[in-house]
Parts: C-alpha cells; structure tokens; sequence
C-alpha cells in the first residue's frame, strides 16, 4: 500500500493517519466472479446497437429508437465544464454488452439462475431468495419485504417477489422484459423525462442500454413492499448501461432503493445510466441510491467512471419526489438526479451524502425546477473530501415567472480532512418571481478537532471518532434514508474514510 | 375608550370563521382581562384590532374613540392610539431599536399634526424609559428583537409602548415565555402606564399575570365570544377549577 | 462560423472602429510594449459571446458593437453630488478625458498622482513594470477579454502612488457631456508599505465606459474605495478591478449602483500576503430597464487571510440583478476565513435574480461559508412597523434600507456612509411609485 503523502499537523494527526492506514484499502466487494461470459464485439457501431436489440428479442420500434440515439450521439461532444480531470474515453476500447453464458436461456425461475450468479449476490449481502429483509440487518418490527432485481453486467438475472407483487398490481421487473410484455407503457414514457438529446451520457445509453429496472405502480395503489435494484459489474472492460423507468400513477407510492458495486480492476470502467421517474397527480416516489462502484486504489488506479442521469418528473398536481443518495464509490461521480416541478403544490427533495477519498473526484448535486406554483424544494448536501479527491456540489434552483409563492432551501456543507483535497461549491440560483423565497446557505470546514478529542477523551479511538464525528455531520441525510439503507451507509461511511484522518 | 360590537371574523383564505358576534366595551382607564382556553380567539381578536393581514371582517364595528378602527391601515390605528404588544415580536435585522422607535414616534406625531421629537430629546426620552425597564444602552443599538431573549423581546414591546404613550393598549399573552423576575419587571412597567386616560385589555391563559397586573374586569372567551364576564374573582375561579367547568355552566 | 471565429471577429470590428488598435503604440514607450503585450492576449480570446460560461446572465453584444449606443444625458435636478460635503482632492474627467481647468492641483502630501500620458515618457517611471501586469494576472483562471482590450486601448487614467497618508481622500468625478462617446480609463494605484488612501470615484463618465483599475497594497499599506455609478439611465458600463494585497493589508471597496441599463462590474482580488483583509461590497438599486451585473474572484493564497463579498441588490419593474462571485482558497491558505453573501429583494414579480455564487476549497483548515437568498419585503416586519405607526411607504423603504445596511456597513468613514445611505433615502423615495421615475 503506497504511503498517503500527507502533511501532519501535530502528533494526535500522524498516530491517527499510521493507525488508520494499516486498515485501509478495505473495498469489501473488489473480488470477481469467475463465470464464462459472451460478449459483443469491442466498441461501438450501429452494428453494436442491433445486436444488444436482438439479444433483447426487441421489437422493430426499440431498435428505431436506439440507432436514432445513436446516430445523434455521433455528433456530439462530451461534456468537460465539471470539475473532473480524467484522461480521454475511448469509447470503441470496451465492450458495450456482457452476459454470463449462462443466462443464453432466460430462467424461468430463481431456481434455475446459475448458482455461480446467486453465489455472488449471497456474498454481495443480497440473497436473491424471497427473504423479508436484505442480509446483515437485523429485523425490525413486523414483516418487511424487499423485492430485488438483480442485473449483472448487462443482463438483469432474476426478480424477486414478481408474483406477489403483481397480485396488488405492480409491475417490477427488467426493462427488457417490460420492453417485450408491456411496449404500451415503455412506449408512452420512456424518454420522456430524460429525452434522447438530453446530454452526451444519457444518449448514449438510449443507444445501447442493456438492461435495469422497470416498475409501474397502479392507481391508488401503495407498493407492498420496498423494490430494489442491485447493479453488480463483473466483466473487465465492460460498461454497464442500465436504464431504469418508474411510473407512480395518481395516487400511489412506493420506496425505491439501489446498490451497486464492482471488483476491483486495474482499468476504468464506463457506466452511464439513465432513471426516469414519472410521477403523476398526488403520488410520491423515494428513490435511495447507495453507490459503492469501486472507486480504484490508493494512487486513482482503477475505479469506475459514472456518468449517470436521473431525473424525476411531477406531473400531476401535489406530486412528491424525494431523492437519496450516498455516494461513496467510484473514481469519477458526475450524477445530478433533479426534480421538475410542475404540477401545482408538488415537491421535490434531495438528500446526498458524497465522500471522496484518495484520487476519487465527484461533481454531483441536483436541479430543482419550479414551474408549478406553491411548488416547495429541499437540498441537503453533506460532501465530504479526503485524501487528494476532489468533491463539487453543482445545483440549480430556478423559480420561473409562474411558480408562484414556491419555496426553496438549500444547504451545502462540506468537510475536508487532510490539506490536499479539495471541496467545492457552485450552485447557479435563478429567480424569476417574487412571491417565492429561495434561501442557499453553504459552509466549509475541517474536521472539528474538538470534537474529535472530545469523543476520544470518553474513550474511542480515532477512527470510531472520525466515523461518529461525520455520521453526525451527514445525520440529515442518513436520516432520510430507509431504514435498511441507512444502517449499510453508515457503516460505509466509516469504510470510506479509512486512511484519510488528518 | 373601545367599543366593540358583534364582530364576526373568518380567516381570508380559508372558511374558517373564529369570532362569531363578538362584544365588548372598554372605558377609559380600565383594565380588562380576556381568558379563554386555546383556539377560542383570543390572539384573532388582537391581529383583527391592530390590522393584521389574513382576516376577513364579514361583520360588526370596533370604535376607538368614536372612530371605526377596521377600515382603517395599521398605521393608522397605531397613530389613533392602539397598541399591540406582540405574544412573538417580530425580528428585523437591519433596524436598529432607536431608529425604529423614534420612526415610529415621529410617525405617529406627525400622523397626529405634531411636531416631530428633536434627536436629543428623543434619546433623553429613551434613556430615562429603557432605565425603568432594566433595558441597557447595548440592547438599544442591536437591530429589532434580534438575538434578544423571550424576556429582552416582551420588555421591549413595553419600551416601545412607554415611548409611543398609546391610549388603547392590548397585551397579547405578554406573560408566555417569562420567569417570575421577568414578570414582575414587564408588570411593573405596565403598571406605571395606568392612569385614567389609558385603558388595557390583557389576554392571557392564566391568572398568574393578573397577580400582577389587576385588572377592573375579566371576560371568559370561548369559541369566538366573551361567554362570562365578571371581576378579578372570575380569573381565580378559572385558576382553581379550569376551563371546562366554567364552560360547561355556560353552556347549560 | 465556429464560436471562437464570431469572438474574432467581433474583436476586429471593435478594434477597426478605433483611430488605432492601441492606445499608446505609436511610442517607442514601456506603455507602448505594455500595450502591444495586451492586444496579443485579447486578440488570443476575442470578445465575449453569449455562451460563455462567464456571460451566463449577461449578453456582451452591446458592450461588443464597435460604437456605443447613444444615451441620454441625465439631469440631475440640481441634486448635490456624491460626497460634496467630503474633503477631498478632486480629479474630473469629461467625456473620458481629463480636464486640469476643472480639477484641483494635484498635489498633496505623501501621494504622487500623474496622468498616464505623461508618464509614458518616463522610461523609469513606477508604472512601467505595474502597468497591465495585474490585469494579465486575472486573465486566469477566466478570461476578460474586455479588460485585456481596455489595457491596449487607454490612453487616459491616472496612476497614484501613496508612500504616505494624505491627508484628504482622492477623488475622481467623471463627468459627461457627450451622448454617445466611448471612455477608456486605465487608473493604476500603488499603495506602498505602510502607506493609506480614500480612493472615491463617481459620474456616468459615457455612454460606454470602459475602466480598469489596477491596485497594488502593500505589505500594511492600507486601501479604502469608495464608488458610486453614475445614475444615467441609458448608459453602459463595464469596468474591472484588479487588487494584490500584501501582508497585513487591507483592502476594502463599496459600489452603489443605481440605475443603467447595463452595468458589468468586475473584481479580481488576490490576498499574496498573510494576515491580509479583502472586504467587497455593493448595494444596487435598479428599476425598469436595469441589468446589474456583479462578478467577483477573491483567491486566498495566504495564510490567515480574512475576506468578504456582501452583495445586496433591490430590484423593480423587471430590473435584473445578477452575482457570480468566487472564494478560491489555494493549497496552503490555511487559517482563511471566507465570507460571501449575495442577497435579492424583488419588489414585484417582474424582475430577477439571477446568482452563481462559488466555493472553491484546496485547504482543509478554512472557514468558509456563503448564502444567497431572494424573495419579497417580509410581510411580518412590514405589519409590525406599521402597527407602531409607521406608513407604508416609510416602513418599506426602512426595510430596504435594512435590507441594504450589511453592505453599506462596509464603508468605514461614517460620513460617506451617511452621504451614501441619503442617496439610496432619495432614490427609494423617486422610486416608490411604479415607472421610471429617474
């Protein structure tokens, strides 16, 4: 493990960094499945685009609107005005499809999924058995069912509790099959809160999306149960293109969560996905993400690129969408899942915990458009920077002339610990009217050493200081999070930041 | 000195209606109390008086002096002589204390075709007054309320009401949020207001404030109208047996 | 046409409209080299366009067209003017150009102020080395085309050097007589160690107006400015300030702008010195056709370093307010302390704000924050002044007057403060009725 080339301040400082280093570089899911894959040709053609089409048994119109992508895509370039410094993508040296060789025949149950596949998922804490709760989290009070889609590399492997479920109505399961089993819906929404020409990342993905979650949740209806997507990349040199589509009709609701991880590799790793939610009169969605892509070593080797788009959009009056997030993986983060506002009383929050360590760089945040009036927004943001990364909040809250009496509050805070990374702010603030009230605050700081002697004088040692001293700082979020989730971020929390005490 | 009569209000934006035919009259150099268990319309009563925004009068009068109040603006209520001392007084960064005050004072003087106070005169003015109410020369700087205690807040709506030397003054819930020192010192300021041509109408959830400020009536509000008045024994039968009972002989 | 040819090519047409490309090129001068060092570094980005990342809020096009557009000339009904009742040393320029029959001697203990066309000729002279230096300096990490352009082009200004304290501030008025000229003005100011001066600037000075101040405070030297815009309504304006503060210095400038259909004020501060001050501020008011602009860059480059950005703006009748303001601390700048506030009252729900206010953290033992908030005159302060008697318009003009208190406490000496708080007394009080009451 190379050395942290890191300034000590003070003996307290170089105790902490030499006791935390020796525990560092514990990314729990870096190891690889060994399975045999089939996968497309290298790169990127038209070519490509039909084949992963065909290995989807889509039908004509998918295929007319994937190549119109990516004809589009061709002409574009790809966005630099974040601030993230990588070396050039070469988008033909990787392969845009991987499947296990496996899956040539789609299961028609979890019982016939290769045990190899639920071996991996069973050691990734995510059983794909019907189970009531995610593994490693104690029950907590009554019944609690998670559903789970399970898509690895670019094929989704199995859907949990897809009979339950759709006995109250919901639809979950892979975009691919909604693709194939309900064309109506995909046709009536998909691209349509994030359309084809939205930016680089999310058309290139309209072009060669393999797979990811689809769900519809009916009228009137609460989901059961909390559904989640575990994205899992295994292959090397393989991105990952997942593409997830969720529809609230009037009135419903539902908890959607995501994981997501990958082994550790020498190279970088492309994934760019899309979500799309749709959220019609007085239903809510929770969207919780916990991103744990691998974020590549100590000295930036390595790690996944995560271009992604997500975006909701709150059609109907009283419409509520709230987005969580703690992101805490990958090398590059350029993810700023926003909410539009358009029906009238509809709200928007979102809540991110984002840390850098090491080489890692994020540009993350939100948009919050008001377009509706009465429309109320909340930002919460906790970034949190070690190492040499480098940590940016981007957002954007616009009141246009018609979002009348709308309301929006934001706060940025971010944390530094050690005098080589970087935290950063830029939020663009765009009020059009003068009933509404919008109020940013933001503020940087160190570590409070204070508290951290304070913590160690009643007995922790440094590094359960450091963990409890930013779980406090990142409380608002975490608290926003659902229960299984939260108690999983807070220990990855204490994960990422191992190495970094100064 | 006020005469209210049937006074029916509602909230503007919603149909809430809480004052149904509400009457009351106050002479000169009277204290009243106003007691009423939560959500009767006590504080209502008050934001109507002084011109609050959000309520609607859909009927009745309330004269002071003769003159009807509710068709007039707040400031012109302010420089007829009524006074509301604020349950939440509000905060304004940016103001200082003294200039707010002497706007306000030369506001209502000049609104009265008075002269306005010369700049020293005023400060005299605000010393000797502050004195008396443990205010310091430092609380006078800060900007309006802000940063002030629960306590500093309540004695400065009574500073300001020393200054402004209204006719018609109404104390909305002025003890809630004050220790018994706290009390005793916005009391005594008040107390040292009374004379004849000055009349006050105390609201209040408890008797404990009409310890200290004795009042010459006490009404019992509820549901948007005075149900009982009486004298200062009323607000000990509702100390000792509470609202309920007293209500429920009403009602019967 | 790419972007980057249509910048070129506005730059050209700009440049083609001047008797000349640069102002002082026909001399064998160190301007002259300054000048020539300047043009190559605009012509290097061209002028602004409408999609850069910078000119966001702003449309450059009429700052870019070759002649300014005509603009009525203001009267000011015989109002005094800013700061008549401060003494002072009084420097005026009409149309742009300085005029000695108007201004007083200039000289005065512990200052040398010279034209810039007459120290051109000194080879030796202070300003040779200074001259353009600190505006190339801010071409990083932004480019401003139009302060590389106003270093080629200006062949008027002052340069001030303070070795000592004056004993009364330094004052220039730019006065207008012309309906559609263009000023360039290039100042440059060397406040040398230990060294104090009041700078204060006020007048419409063109149509267009084009200025760069250059401000070099020395370790302790000791700067003060104070600014007002000229309030003709049809005016354009752009001007920069480019500051570099030593240890233990201070530095602090307030703007009021009032009025002008278009006003870009620029700053780019660098605290080099450690234990240096860096405080910000302006108070803009603006009804109907105004767009004010305000983008500032303070980078901390050293330790223990304490700046402020305040900006409050106070907008009517579809008046735009824009901030785009940046705390930079670099690796190293441990101990700073950082402070940025940008804040919007819309009076009504016509006009905008529009705001990108920046942190950008390499150091980890920082103290820094930033808030940006718009919305109306808060109902409940306004019930409650009004309930101690105070009429309405009075109780929303001493609302905005608060509203605009935090940046006007920026200024140190009370009696400009004074002079600057009766003025926006007066303004509000023009303005109190919907239009365009000047």
């Amino acid at each position: 493990m190379a050395a942290v080339d890191m300034e000590v301040r003070d003996g307290v400082d170089r105790e902490t960094i030499e006791t935390v280093q020796a525990m560092s570089g514990s990314y729990k899911y870096g190891w690889a499945t060994d399975i045999e894959m089939d996968y497309a040709p290298k790169g990127l053609s038209e070519d490509i685009v039909r084949l992963i089409s065909e290995k989807n048994a889509e039908p004509e119109w998918m295929l007319e609107w994937r190549l119109a992508a990516y004809r589009r895509w061709v002409k574009m370039e790809e966005p630099r005005w974040a601030m993230l410094h990588y070396p050039e993508i070469d988008y033909q040296d990787q392969y845009y499809y991987a499947k296990p060789k496996s899956m040539a025949v789609k299961p028609k149950s979890l019982d016939e999924v290769d045990p190899k596949l639920l071996a991996t998922y069973e050691k990734l804490g995510i059983p794909l058995k019907e189970q009531y709760i995610l593994a490693g989290v104690e029950a907590p009070e009554g019944e609690r069912k998670v559903a789970v889609d399970a898509v690895f590399d670019s094929v989704s492997v199995g859907t949990t509790f897809k009979a339950e479920l759709a006995k109250a109505g919901v639809i979950f399961c892979s975009i691919s099959e909604a693709v194939r089993e309900y064309p109506d819906l995909v046709k009536q929404y998909l691209g349509t809160v994030v359309p084809q020409s939205d930016n680089f990342f999310a058309t290139l993905n309209s072009a060669v999306f393999s797979d990811g979650s689809f769900v519809y949740i009916p009228k009137g209806t609460r989901c059961p149960m909390e559904l989640s997507t575990y994205f899992r990349i295994n292959a090397e040199n393989t991105g990952q293109f997942e593409r997830t589509l969720i529809i609230a009709d009037e009135g419903s609701y539902v908890s959607y969560l995501e994981g997501c991880t990958a082994p550790k590799r020498d190279t970088h790793q492309l994934h760019a996905a899309v979500v799309e939610l749709v959220i019609l009169k007085d239903a809510e969605v929770k969207y919780s993400t916990v991103q744990n892509w691998y974020p590549g070593d100590e000295n930036g080797k390595g790690g996944i690129y995560n271009f992604v788009t997500k975006r909701a959009d709150c059609r109907g009056d009283n419409a509520k969408v709230m987005w969580t997030q703690v992101e805490t993986g990958s090398a590059i983060t350029w993810k700023y899942p926003s909410c539009i506002l358009r029906g009238d009383n509809s709200q928007g929050e979102f809540y991110s915990i984002a840390i850098a360590n090491n080489a890692q760089q994020a540009d993350t945040g939100t948009k919050m458009i008001h377009l509706g009036k009465n429309t109320k927004s909340r930002i919460v943001s906790k970034g949190i920077s070690a190492g040499r990364a480098q940590n940016t909040y981007r957002g954007l809250v616009s009141m246009h002339p018609k979002a009348t009496n709308s309301r929006n509050y934001t706060q940025c805070d971010s944390l530094l610990i050690g005098d080589k990374c970087g935290a950063h702010t830029v939020p663009y603030i765009e009020v059009k009217n003068n009933s509404s009230r919008v109020e940013h605050e933001a503020t940087t700081s160190k570590v409070d050493e204070d508290q951290l002697f304070y913590c160690r004088s009643r007995g922790m040692d440094e590094e359960a200081a450091v963990a409890l001293v930013v779980n406090g700082f990142c409380k608002d979020v975490l608290q926003a999070l659902p229960m299984e989730f939260a108690m999983e971020a807070q220990s990855l929390v204490a994960i990422s930041l191992e190495g970094s005490v100064g | 000195m006020l005469e209210i009569k049937n006074l029916h209000v509602k909230l503007a934006d919603e149909d809430k209606v809480i004052l149904r035919g509400l009457d009351l009259s106050i002479g000169a150099g009277e204290v009243h109390a106003i007691m009423g268990p939560n959500g009767s319309g006590k504080s209502t009563l008050s934001y109507v008086l002084s011109g609050r925004e959000g309520y609607e009068v859909t009927d009745g009068s309330a004269k002071l002096l003769g003159e009807e109040l509710l068709e007039m603006e707040p400031e012109a209520r302010a420089a007829a002589g009524l006074f509301l001392a604020f349950q939440y007084p509000v905060e304004i960064p940016g103001v200082g204390n003294m200039t707010f005050l002497r706007t306000a004072l030369n506001a209502q003087r000049k609104a009265r075709g008075e002269e306005e106070v010369s700049a020293g005169d005023f400060l005299k003015l605000v010393r000797e007054k502050a004195k008396t109410l443990k205010i310091d020369a430092e609380m006078l700087k800060r900007p309006v309320n802000v940063g002030f205690s629960g306590g500093e807040k309540k004695r400065n709506e009574i500073l300001q009401m020393a200054m402004l030397e209204p006719k018609m003054c109404i104390l909305d819930e002025t003890d809630s949020g004050l220790d018994v020192d706290a009390m005793k010192l916005v009391s005594d300021g008040v107390n040292a207001l009374r004379d004849a041509g000055r009349s006050f109408l105390v609201i209040t959830h408890y008797q404990r404030l009409l310890d200290h400020i004795k009042p010459d009536v006490v009404h019992i509000m509820a549901a948007g109208r005075i149900v009982k008045t009486g004298g200062p024994e009323l607000a000990l039968e509702v100390e000792n047996n509470g609202y309920a009972d007293l209500l429920a002989e009403v009602q019967a | 046409m790419t972007i980057q040819q249509a910048k070129a090519d506005a730059l050209a047409a700009r440049l083609g409209a001047g008797a000349e490309g640069q102002g002082g090129s026909t001399q064998q001068s160190w301007l002259g080299a300054a000048q020539a060092a300047a043009l190559a570094r605009v012509q290097g980005m061209g002028l602004p366009g409408k999609r850069d990342e910078y000119w966001r809020y702003t449309d450059p096009s009429t700052l870019n067209v070759p002649k300014a557009l005509s603009a009525a000339l203001f009267d000011n009904r015989g109002e005094p003017r800013p700061f008549s009742a401060v003494d002072r040393l009084k420097l005026v320029f009409v149309d742009g150009v300085f005029d000695p029959a108007q201004s007083d001697s200039l000289a005065l203990e512990g200052i040398e102020i010279e034209r810039l066309s007459q120290a051109a000729a000194n080879p030796s002279h202070w300003a040779a080395g200074l001259y353009g230096t600190l505006e190339a300096r801010g071409q990083t990490p932004v480019e401003r085309p139009f302060a590389a352009l106003n270093t080629a082009q200006a062949d008027e200004g002052v340069l001030i050097r303070v070795t000592g304290k004056p004993s009364r501030p330094v004052s220039l008025i730019y006065l207008r007589k012309s309906v559609d000229c263009d000023a360039i003005l290039h100042h440059l100011i060397k406040v040398e160690s230990g060294a104090e001066l009041t700078l204060l600037e006020n007048g419409p000075a063109a149509a267009r107006l084009s200025k760069v101040m250059e401000v070099e405070v020395a370790d302790k030297g000791r700067f003060h400015h104070v600014r007002t815009q000229g309030r003709d309504h049809d005016r354009r304006a752009i001007s920069h300030i480019f500051a570099r503060i030593g240890a233990g210095a201070l530095f602090k400038s307030f703007t009021l702008t009032a009025n002008g259909r278009l006003t870009r004020t620029e700053a780019f501060i660098e605290l080099l010195g450690a234990d240096s001050v860096a405080h910000i501020a302006g108070a803009s008011v603006g009804d109907g056709d105004f767009h004010h602009d305000d983008t500032v860059f303070v980078t901390h480059a050293a330790e223990r370093c304490e700046s402020r950005q305040v900006y409050k703006k106070v907008l009517k009748n579809g008046a735009v307010g824009v901030f785009q303001g940046k705390i930079l601390v670099k690796q190293g700048a441990q101990k700073t302390d950082g402070y940025q506030i940008s804040q919007s009252l819309l009076l009504d729900d016509d006009s905008q704000f529009l705001a990108k206010p920046e942190l950008e953290i390499y150091a980890d033992d920082v103290k820094c924050s930033h808030g940006s908030t718009s919305g109306a005159i808060d109902d409940t302060a306004l019930y409650y002044l009004r309930s101690r008697g105070v009429p309405l318009k009075q109780a929303q003009s001493l609302l905005v007057l608060a509203f605009l208190a935090e940046a006007i406490a920026e200024i140190d000496d009370e009696a400009i403060a004074e002079d600057i708080r009766g003025r926006l007394e007066a303004w509000l009080h023009r303005h109190e009725h919907a239009g365009n009451g000047q």
